[in-house]
């Protein structure tokens, strides 16, 4: 009687472990018995051994818990013998766990020290800042064969070149976040003044989620990021288009209205690289004067990204997004890298962040809250604009591409 | 009546005495009996542990949905980080210390702790600092900086209400408390047995709540000294934890996991001490192997100071602190399996009975494994970086929390309460209590280990749709599941509220053994009477009581145990010896007086000094009360019962 429930749990548990093995469910995106490189790999194959020793070490413990309850249940036997132990059996059963112990503990921490490795060429930096993620790749890194010409400043979207050791060097600008791809690694938190290393590498392309672990204040939640994985050719066609020349909107359309007004509005936060005002003179992002982390994401490409402020809100559509998501990787690189499309690009998100970013992300932009921050905000704020500005705004970043 | 002969005066500047109130709230206040104490601290905390509850059930309600709106990400930051500080610090501790004031004494033989005014000071404290910390709720927001408040996010710059200096002053005023009683019961254990009890025949929970004490003793300070720091930065202008000014917020991390880890075991290791009594009195056979439980609860007190780092594996610590400090987590996996082995073969051979108490004990048996298991799987740091901040680690740590340590506790309450309100609390409502309880906590926090590994990360407001998944794995079913168990705590919770209020109604007074007992706190009335024992025993071994009652006899089928006296015999017999002058310490005006002036001190270091300048002054005056009373009341000695069953309370001086 007394057993019944943890054995039913038991039999939920030995399904559930069954459907996973199995892996005919299509599981989470973020699923760490999924891994989709060798980092990964290396921990599952590290992580499942212990899960199942656990699993049948505690299937003993409660099989032995659940007799000797069904055994030595009064049935008015007699008051049993005072006995205080017997140190044999003690000391079997001390040293027992310290040999399985010890048997998991010898890959683990040769394990550790190979997850440290700091050898390859393809060195990107990311940072971390309330709340959302910034990738710089340095200039002259070597990824895949690929080298970068000058770097690439991006945020959201971590694109690396597929089958290839990517060394992440991770910090942040403000308080503690961490980043993580659970297909591909584990966490490594970016703390500020602290430089940390993580190692990447994905057998194939895709699109792999993640989201910030460590806890980073009001929007912790909507603190995510993805990386992307192409093939060679595609990520040389990636950083071709990430790098070319800034090219102004035709004269007299809506997104050269647009330009104007973002150079007005915007322009003094994100960066767009190439970006001249009338005189012909660059402009340039000041967002250190303006954003407590001292940064605002660049926009030069904006709309190469599937989704924005922090990885949170899509810039395809539903069902776009989900032909993307589930795209096979031969097919993937060439979806992605039409970027968002007329028929795909999902307006409401975007209108409505321009419109009044705070309603759609708790962040601190109130002017009243800003005293211990000086007036400077966390997050982007309400801007007041007119729908009309709005119009030429999204006409003018739809071209960001 | 007599009055002891004392080296300190009896009288002070004619001004101070001693409060003499045997009954009504006065009885209460002023109180520094050990057991009124107790009982008070285990309202208190059980007040908190609703307090907590409710919060745990808004956070459930929150997750129960993608993208819910039931609170908003402020509120459920402060929920979440208010959840955490209420349940470790408001609830588990206090009820731990509540069971520790109740019974350490009366399992050691003691008449009250060795310093009891400094008791009531404690439980003053933890009052005091408890509803301090709360009431950020009403003034401006409670703390969001999560329990663990990492540094810089609980700088003013990046949290600007007053809600973490609520939770840094009250923390301190807590801690205190917690420091000064560590120090009290270490003394107590150690200079205050019975006649005859050596340490190695102390009961398990005496001996768990004295590794406890140790523990306390230093890891409070490393605390202090770190929210010392915090509350300089965030009220002075100091920058210890400012990266613009030079500072690495790994530090903080550092010494809050010096502190937060041996607190893990603070939590547990009561616990561990109250079914360490359950089991064997309910197997009717001593603890197995009472020696190897004892040295491993001292060596995961030990071990427990080397394994802080591994709530630190992503940090970025580089890799040879990371094997060390995995390593050694693995370690400590090994005296705690000892204790499971020995609990499990406490019951091999036993006659067991399966009261309520007994029901939990095992409970804690089955939880506490399932969460030491899934520990032993984050001690390998590589899949720790999986499985950190994620839901897997919340689902194992409230498998040991919830599952080891409260579930340990609800079976204190059943087992004790017969003791300690002589009435037994009814069973029927106890099962009912226990199986809510188990199929919640199973309901609420298996499910828990499913999320984190599907990639649902720890401290989010919401999870979003899009990375919910499908089939058997999906986030959106199993948080439901989760939500529906913590509801089912909750009735298992209220069963037990019922089950107070039926209990007190009831006029059926519990027999004075009702569980065939075997420690030294059943051989005494029940409720105890004020000096506890008419005459300190003398203890002859481990078990003294059930040897008392249970002698080997010799029968045709061999020697058999067999109970050759009952409990109001044995008690009968020590009556007969009784002492003939008992000194008790007389109660005191002064430790809710100085305990007083702390909050309002706090309050100062938020508001304006000049209130702190006021609390130092209440301060002040507490510790000249308290030194300037007479060591005894008048008359207030207890004059031991002289015929049948007399028995005289504190008598009122004149």
């Amino acid at each position: 009687m007394f057993v019944k429930p943890s054995r039913r749990r038991r039999v939920a548990a030995a399904a559930a472990l069954g459907l996973l093995l199995a892996g005919c469910a299509k599981n989470a995106p973020q699923d760490t018995f999924d891994p989709a490189g060798s980092n990964a790999r290396s921990i599952d194959d590290l992580q499942r051994p212990v899960f199942y020793v656990a699993g049948v070490v505690g299937i003993i413990v409660f099989a032995v818990v659940g007799y000797a309850i069904w055994k030595f249940k009064d049935r008015g036997q007699d008051i049993p013998e005072q006995s205080h132990g017997n140190p044999k059996l003690e000391i079997a059963l001390t040293i027992l766990p310290a040999i399985i112990l010890a048997a998991i503990c010898v890959p683990t921490v040769s394990q550790v020290f190979s997850l440290d490795k700091k050898d390859n060429n393809c060195v990107i930096n990311v940072t971390g800042q309330q709340w959302w993620w910034e990738y710089d790749y340095a200039k002259g890194s070597e990824c895949g064969g690929v080298v970068i010409p000058e770097s690439i400043v991006t945020s959201a979207e971590l694109v690396i070149p597929a089958n290839t050791d990517v060394l992440l060097r991770i910090t942040s600008r403000d308080v503690i976040h961490s980043f993580w791809i659970p297909r591909l690694n584990g966490k490594r938190d970016a703390v500020p003044g602290r430089l940390h290393t993580l190692r990447l590498q994905a057998d194939q392309p895709g699109l792999y989620t993640g989201q910030c672990t460590e806890f980073c204040g009001l929007s912790h939640a909507r603190m995510r990021q993805a990386a992307i994985a192409l093939n060679t050719a595609d990520f040389q066609t990636w950083v071709t288009n990430q790098t070319e020349a800034y090219t102004a909107p035709e004269a007299g359309t809506a997104a050269a209205v647009g330009q104007s007004t973002f150079i007005a509005q915007c322009s003094r936060c994100h960066q767009v690289n190439g970006l001249q005002d009338g005189d012909g003179k660059p402009v340039l992002a000041e967002p250190d004067l303006y954003v407590l982390s001292g940064a605002a994401p660049n926009l030069t490409n904006l709309l190469t990204r599937t989704a924005f402020a922090g990885w949170t809100f899509d810039l395809l559509t539903d069902e776009c997004r989900d032909t993307l998501w589930n795209a096979p990787p031969d097919e993937f690189g060439a979806l992605y890298l039409k970027g968002v499309t007329a028929e795909c690009f999902n307006e409401a998100n975007l209108r409505e962040w321009i419109r009044n970013a705070p309603a759609m992300k708790p962040m601190y932009t109130d002017p009243k809250n800003l005293g211990s921050t000086g007036g400077k905000t966390r997050g982007m704020p309400a801007l007041g604009l007119t729908e009309a500005q709005i119009d030429e705004i999204i006409a003018y970043l739809l071209e960001r591409k | 009546m007599a009055l002891i002969a004392s080296p300190t005066p009896t009288q002070s500047l004619g001004v101070f005495r001693r409060p003499v109130a045997a009954t009504g709230w006065r009885s209460w206040v002023f109180t520094v009996d050990h057991k009124k104490i107790g009982i008070m601290y285990g309202v208190v905390a059980m007040f908190f542990f609703l307090v907590g509850g409710c919060e745990a059930l808004l956070i459930r309600l929150q997750l129960a949905a993608p993208d819910n709106t039931v609170l908003s990400a402020g509120l459920y930051n402060e929920m979440f980080t208010m959840h955490a500080t209420t349940m470790v610090f408001l609830f588990v501790m206090p009820m731990a210390a509540a069971f520790a004031n109740y019974f350490l004494p009366l399992q050691v033989g003691a008449r009250d702790v060795a310093f009891p005014r400094l008791n009531a000071l404690s439980f003053w404290l933890f009052l005091f600092g408890g509803v301090f910390l709360n009431t950020s709720w009403f003034l401006g927001g409670a703390a969001d900086g999560g329990w663990f408040m990492y540094s810089p996010n609980s700088s003013r710059l990046f949290s600007p209400s007053h809600g973490i200096d609520f939770w840094v002053l009250g923390l301190q005023i807590i801690g205190i408390a917690s420091l000064v009683s560590s120090i009290n019961l270490i003394v107590t254990v150690l200079n205050m047995r019975a006649p005859g009890m050596k340490l190695m025949n102390m009961p398990v929970f005496t001996w768990m709540v004295l590794v406890v004490q140790f523990l306390l003793l230093f890891a409070l300070p490393v605390i202090t000294v770190a929210l010392f720091l915090l509350s300089f930065q965030r009220n002075f202008g100091a920058a210890f934890f400012d990266v613009d000014k030079g500072a690495d917020p790994l530090l903080w991390q550092h010494l809050f996991w010096i502190f937060g880890h041996p607190e893990v075991y603070i939590i547990i290791l009561p616990s561990f001490g109250i079914i360490s009594e359950v089991l064997p009195t309910f197997a009717r056979k001593p603890l197995f192997g009472y020696k190897f439980v004892v040295f491993s609860g001292a060596a995961i007190g030990f071990v427990g100071w080397g394994v802080w780092a591994h709530h630190m594996f992503a940090s970025g610590l580089g890799p040879v602190s990371v094997a060390v400090f995995s390593v050694a987590t693995m370690l400590i996996a090994i005296p705690t399996g000892v204790k499971i082995c020995n609990w499990t073969l406490t019951l091999w051979g036993g006659k067991l009975w399966f009261s309520t108490a007994m029901m939990f004990a095992i409970g804690v048996i089955v939880l506490f494994t399932i969460g030491g298991l899934s520990g032993v799987t984050h001690a390998v740091a590589p899949a720790d970086t999986q499985q950190t901040d994620t839901y897997h680690i919340v689902g194992h740590f409230h498998y040991v929390i919830v599952g080891g340590a409260v579930m340990g506790l609800f079976a204190g309450f059943y087992y004790w309460w017969p003791k300690v309100f002589g009435k037994l609390l009814n069973e029927r409502l106890g099962k009912w209590n226990f199986w809510l309880m188990f199929f919640g906590v199973n309901l609420t926090f298996a499910p828990m280990h499913i999320l984190g590994m599907q990639g649902q990360p720890r401290r989010m407001v919401v999870w979003p749709e899009k990375l919910t998944g499908e089939g058997f794995f999906n986030l959106q079913f199993w948080n439901q599941i989760a939500t529906v168990g913590s509801f089912l705590i909750a009735s298992g919770v209220f069963m037990f509220l019922v089950n107070v209020v039926v209990t007190a109604k009831k006029a059926e007074k519990a027999p004075l053994d009702p569980w065939d007992a075997r420690t030294l706190e059943w051989m005494t009335a029940s409720p105890p009477k004020e000096h506890n024992f008419d005459t300190i025993p003398t203890v002859h071994s481990l078990d003294e009581f059930f040897h008392r009652k249970y002698e080997e006899v010799d029968t045709d089928k061999g020697p058999r145990l067999v109970k050759v006296r009952s409990a109001e015999e044995v008690l009968a017999a020590e009556e007969a010896k009784a002492d003939a002058h008992i000194h008790l310490p007389s109660p005191s005006y002064w430790p809710i007086v100085l305990a007083f002036g702390l909050p309002v001190i706090a309050y100062g270091v938020i508001y304006n000094l000049l209130l702190s300048v006021v609390g130092a002054a209440i301060l002040l005056l507490g510790i000249f009360g308290w030194v300037l009373e007479p060591s005894v009341a008048e008359d207030s000695d207890y004059d031991p019962p002289t015929g049948e069953s007399e028995t005289k309370e504190l008598s009122s001086v004149g």
